[in-house]
């Protein structure tokens, strides 16, 4: 089956089996490999990839799925120049980052809600964020990079 | 030299390898590929115990993309794995299962999931046997043996003093069991491998893994090739946390041979369950504790008798079983002291390594207890700890005297200046809301020790553009180790960050230095690049005194110049300096060695020197609990940790925030279910990571007692969090209800069910 979409502003169409997963799509046939796999049942959040802007487990979505939608994956969050994303940026300064392998979905389901809520509340960040797991950071970092980069983002706009 | 004027030590650093992590560059094992590679996936028991009778590999062969199944019968070498002594583990099991998450065939097949989907086409004929699932079963005489050599795995005594005498003089005596459960370390990243074979008889293992050289010893015996031969490169680990050890070697060795027999590349990646059943656990554990008291609150006499339910496997047990002994007197001056520890085999998931190490487990039990003992002498909690801390010049419970940095003393006062503040916040519906507030003292033990021997070999390289490459031969599983190498090597060189790089750790090209554990990283891995930085440091200085024309002793090294002391505006740039110095045939590589010294120890008693430095620690947590849902509201919780120096502040607080949940986890959220042998809960939505809704408000506080065993003073810091953040959960739950809870996690359910049987 062929999949025509836009991933972080690259038009793909590719010729996947129905039973692909978004997660094998974009890892295996096209290596981005940004995204990770974590547990292969929608649990840990470490698959997290935006569709039409809206944070999504891509191992439990069908890859033909994404026919006609807009991807963006954490390889298409930096600047063409390489300057990194405030989010991104925010990780990095607050300590937000320990083994990296969360890293990647956290930052993409906080960029959608920053994207949608500028200014939100540690609780709406705290719902945003409940569904990716992180082991080692213990998550008080990642709330306050959170804080920092939606700071920088508002003052951006 | 790292003075008041510093700007690397001592400050935050952002983690050296960070950009690759946030933009998705990092490329971890999984993420690898090779022309030809083909995947590997195990067939696993399925039943705790049973005698192998046949497995019949035909049907899965006939599977188109197949390409070769391998059992224990095949594998050249002599089927080994444990890490440790008694080496009683096989990489596939060949008579009999010992546990249900035991492999007992390996697939190889063009991908990942016909090998998987093939592992269940095996045949495998396997006659149960009565598994024997619990420590007390085990210890019967009648009881089956697991192994050869019976069921108690490791046992051991510590004798100090003679505590029968001590409990003779005691006014108050206090008694207790307690109890804690299984733990999945939870990484993100499961466990994964890929071996890539080179056809002269070299192969290469990228690894997710905290200890490359013991894969590489272990392909090396399993294979019968030398070591020479095996390069272990250590991909970007999304967390270890003790756990990627014993299964990354299996792994290794698993894929090793595949490699060879089919001299394709091959990969292993482990799903999550087959992370959670098939890799070691933190031991369960039965503690009995017994303590005797002056009624002044002086502690004269302490028994504890361990019991660690370790699995089918004895991993590494023995050293856990060793870590549960000189940690369970807690960081107290007691006179007599009598611990012994047995950690015993069941048919079950085999356990080993897991942050902390054997010391959350005592500490939950000997903090419980000091508060029972606190409480019969109606004393304050943190008085009656601060009355028995150890101070410097103090004996440990193995007799050791550490003369510097015992900074226990300056944590508890901290947290007692602190608490008024939290405890005076007032009170919200006391109704429903039941409030508590819960301390724990802690120390945990920094390298490896008398356990075994503890060397780090580190190399400090400059080249002539005046940059440095460090290579240490210890892992950074995500715990920010090479961005503390990386200071360490720039203080000494007087260089910025930017100018440091920190190699990723192969076995080619970096010293063996043992496996990545015991919280030793900065204290023992850091002096080690230090004494290389220094030797390095003392050509440049040479050089530079030369093209000054002056003594060595008016050279500094300071922001990438060689300057002179009296006068900075005399200066000329490192790369001149290291050009200079190579074109003199100044060595301009080093590789130093830091080694603990031999301990001075008697096995028997276990009395002597052990570790070459103590963390301490002391945490508050206040809580509050509903009483009506039984649901836990952590308000505040403070961690005051010596750790001699912090060389990366930020670093620390992350150790300290996220060894913390992991203890908080321990003791509230997790725990690894079995019936009848079979793990219930081996995924993320039965078994309860803590997630970000669950995370601490933990204050991190810093006490600095100068430790002279490390680079700039440091200590350790990755473990000691867990075993305070559990304790203090567990007293703050028992200060609310009023009811003390024996047994690990104290989960909401628990807490409601006590509550409701209270009134």
């Amino acid at each position: 089956m062929i999949v025509d979409f836009n991933l972080n502003e690259k038009d793909y169409m590719v010729d996947v089996p129905p039973d692909m997963r978004a997660l094998d799509l974009i890892r295996d046939v096209l290596r981005l490999t940004g995204v990770k796999e974590g547990c292969g049942r929608g649990e840990c959040g470490a698959c997290t990839i935006l569709v039409n802007g809206k944070p999504f487990n891509s191992c439990l979505l069908y890859a033909v799925k994404l026919n006609g939608k807009k991807v963006l994956t954490i390889e298409g969050l930096a600047q063409a120049d390489g300057s990194l994303h405030p989010l991104q940026e925010a990780f990095l300064n607050e300590g937000a980052v320990q083994c990296g392998y969360c890293t990647p979905g956290m930052i993409l389901s906080a960029k959608a809600l920053l994207d949608e809520n500028p200014s939100p509340e540690e609780e709406e960040i705290e719902e945003a964020l409940s569904g990716n797991i992180c082991r080692c950071t213990g998550y008080k970092k990642i709330v306050t990079a959170v804080k920092a980069g939606a700071k920088v983002m508002r003052e951006k706009v | 030299m790292a003075g008041k004027k510093s700007t690397i030590i001592g400050k935050a650093q952002k983690k050296i390898d960070g950009i690759e992590l946030v933009t998705g560059r990092a490329r971890f094992t999984a993420d690898l590929r090779f022309p030809q590679m083909v995947y590997g996936y195990a067939r696993r028991a399925g039943i705790p115990a049973g005698k192998i009778k046949r497995i019949d590999k035909e049907h899965a062969l006939g599977i188109p993309g197949v390409l070769d199944v391998i059992t224990a019968s095949d594998l050249p070498g002599p089927n080994l794995i444990g890490i440790l002594p008694p080496f009683d583990q096989p990489l596939l099991a060949e008579e009999e299962v010992r546990y249900a998450g035991e492999s007992i065939a390996l697939v190889v097949a063009e991908t990942r999931d016909i090998a998987k989907r093939a592992s269940l086409s095996i045949v495998a004929e396997i006659e149960p046997l009565e598994p024997v699932l619990t420590v007390d079963e085990a210890l019967k005489p009648e009881a089956r043996k697991i192994h050869p050599h019976g069921n108690i795995t490791f046992s051991r005594k510590l004798i100090k003093g003679d505590v029968e005498k001590g409990f003779e003089r005691a006014d108050i005596v206090v008694e207790n069991t307690y109890e804690t459960s299984f733990q999945e370390h939870a990484y993100l990243e499961t466990e994964a491998v890929c071996v890539v074979p080179h056809g002269d008889g070299r192969i290469t293992v990228y690894a997710s893994c905290q200890s490359p050289f013991h894969i590489r010893g272990h392909i090396a015996v399993n294979l019968n090739v030398p070591a020479s031969r095996v390069k272990v490169i250590q991909a970007y680990t999304g967390g270890s946390f003790g756990g990627k050890d014993d299964v990354a070697t299996e792994m290794g060795c698993l894929a090793a041979i595949a490699a060879i027999r089919l001299n394709r590349a091959v990969m292993i990646v482990h799903d999550r369950e087959e992370s959670i059943i098939g890799s070691n656990l933190r031991h369960a554990s039965r503690i009995h504790y017994k303590t005797g008291a002056t009624k002044e609150g002086k502690i004269i006499a302490r028994e504890v008798k361990i019991l660690l339910d370790g699995g089918a496997y004895a991993s590494e047990s023995p050293f856990v079983t060793m870590k549960t002994l000189i940690h369970a007197a807690g960081p107290y001056n007691i006179e007599n002291v009598f611990v012994e520890s047995t950690a015993v085999y069941t048919n079950k998931t085999y356990c080993g390594a897991f942050r902390g190490f054997g010391v959350p487990q005592v500490t939950f039990a000997s903090e419980s207890q000091m508060d029972e003992l606190a409480s019969e002498l109606e004393m304050d909690p943190l008085e009656l700890r601060l009355k028995n801390a150890l101070k410097a010049g103090d004996a440990t419970a193995t007799g050791q005297v550490f003369r510097k940095s015992v900074g226990l003393v300056k944590t508890i006062q901290v947290i007692d200046g602190k608490r008024k503040h939290v405890q005076s916040k007032k009170l919200q519906d006391e109704e429903r809301w039941l409030y508590g507030t819960g301390f724990s003292c802690l120390l945990q033990g920094i390298s490896n020790g008398a356990e075994g021997i503890d060397v780090v070999g580190a190399s400090v390289q400059v080249s002539q553009d005046g940059s440095v490459l460090v290579g240490v031969g210890l892992s950074d599983m995500g715990q920010g180790s090479r961005t503390v190498f990386a200071q360490v090597a720039a203080e000494v060189l007087g260089v910025s960050m930017e100018r440091v790089t920190v190699k990723q750790v192969d076995t080619e090209s970096v010293h063996d230095s043992g496996p990545t554990i015991a919280s030793r990283s900065t204290t023992v891995g850091g002096m080690a690049v230090l004494k290389a930085a220094q030797e390095v440091k003392n050509s440049l200085v040479k050089m530079a005194a030369l093209m000054f024309n002056t003594r060595e002793e008016k050279v500094v090294l300071k922001d990438g110049f060689a300057s002179l002391y009296e006068d900075d505006s005399a200066r000329i740039p490192l790369d001149k300096v290291a050009t200079a110095a190579y074109w003199n045939g100044f060595p301009l590589m080093n590789l130093a060695f830091s080694k603990a010294p031999d301990a001075n120890y008697d096995h028997q008693t276990h009395q002597g020197d052990i570790y070459i430095a103590y963390n301490f620690g002391t945490h508050m947590m206040r809580i509050r609990i509903d009483r009506y849902t039984g649901k836990v509201e952590v308000l505040k919780h403070i961690a005051a940790h010596d750790l001699g120096k912090a060389i990366n502040p930020q670093g620390v607080e992350g150790q300290v925030e996220g060894a913390s949940l992991m203890g908080f986890g321990l003791a509230h959220l997790e725990e690894v279910l079995y019936d009848r042998g079979i793990i219930q809960n081996p995924n993320f939505a039965d078994y309860a990571v803590p997630g970000i809704k669950e995370r601490l408000p933990t204050e991190t506080v810093i006490i600095e007692d100068y430790n002279p065993t490390g680079p700039f003073g440091a200590k350790g810091i990755g473990e000691p969090p867990v075993a305070g953040a559990a304790a203090a959960f567990a007293n703050a739950v028992a200060d609310a209800t009023g009811i003390r809870f024996l047994r690990l996690p104290i989960t909401r359910e628990v807490i409601l069910e006590a509550l409701r049987g209270k009134q």
